[in-house]
């Protein structure tokens, strides 16, 4: 059987080809999942090992900040929802205006973070402060680049607005959203 | 225009958001009120997979896939506070 053959029977990626946007994203997206839930699971157990480190580095934390960038991220993946649902409604116009309002909300959070870092550096915390100080900017500085990263992605998609990039695009940007709604709990309110 | 799914979705999102806010105030303990904020996490989660990231009507698969990592995630994170609260 040709290649072509393949492709005509169905997108050539199998099960994978049942999710929205391209499969690759896809591909991404479990693998950063799997990257994610490894480093979350250092840290409960290193919190776990040193529960007055961590409870104390965690008293000097923002979580109001942090809060706020919640309602700012899962707003985002709302306006980045309503963009799936406009491209494929043949709306593009109305899919990057959605996609602009997500990648603008995404610029708050990433000024909101920048906020809370300069503050906590200012407190004296830095990366070799603590283990807990350590994994803390690790994690939300890793989560961070993926924000950018998704502006990135979001923007690339917006030009053309077509159903199938805008839907690849925004499900890397739902991945951030739902990275960052796990985090969120686990390091800035979970007592030690 | 009346609210959509997505709508509805975003609306209890920001309640959940809200309320994991107001938990360490109004919870004083431990092991209740992590099971609380981490239960609002998967909740969360759970609506951003079904509605946002749209898998509500793809293979059961990856609905599943997904849905786990956010319950192994969040459950080991109370497992872990919980025997440290034990011990």
């Amino acid at each position: 059987m040709s290649a072509t053959d393949c492709e005509q029977q169905g997108t050539g990626w199998g099960i994978l080809g049942d999710l929205p946007g391209d499969p690759m994203i896809w591909v991404l997206i479990f693998s950063e999942l799997a990257a994610f839930g490894l480093f979350l699971g250092a840290f409960v157990i290193a919190r776990a090992l040193h529960p007055a480190v961590f409870a104390a580095g965690q008293a000097t934390l923002d979580a109001r900040l942090a809060g706020i960038n919640t309602i700012v991220l899962v707003t985002s993946g709302w306006a980045a929802a309503r963009a799936t649902a406009a491209a494929r409604a043949g709306e593009r116009g109305h899919a990057r205006g959605w996609l602009f309002g997500a990648m603008a909300l995404g610029g708050i959070f990433i000024a909101v973070k920048l906020t809370e870092y300069a503050g906590e550096i200012a407190s004296g915390n830095g990366l070799e402060t603590s283990p807990f100080f350590t994994l803390y900017f690790l994690l939300t500085g890793f989560h961070l680049l993926h924000v950018g990263l998704g502006i990135v992605i979001l923007a690339v998609v917006s030009r053309g607005a077509r159903p199938a990039g805008v839907e690849t695009g925004t499900a890397f940007w739902h991945m951030v959203d739902l990275l960052w709604i796990v985090m969120f709990p686990i390091i800035y309110l979970v007592h030690p | 225009m009346n609210p959509d799914r997505l709508d509805i979705t975003w609306l209890i999102l920001i309640g959940l958001a809200l309320a994991t806010l107001l938990v360490p105030a109004l919870v004083p303990r431990p092991l209740v009120a992590n099971a609380l904020l981490l239960t609002f996490a998967a909740l969360k989660g759970r609506r951003i997979v079904l509605d946002f990231l749209d898998l509500r009507v793809a293979p059961a698969l990856w609905r599943g896939l997904v849905s786990a990592w956010v319950v192994i995630v969040v459950l080991f994170a109370w497992l872990a506070s919980a025997v440290v609260a034990l011990i």
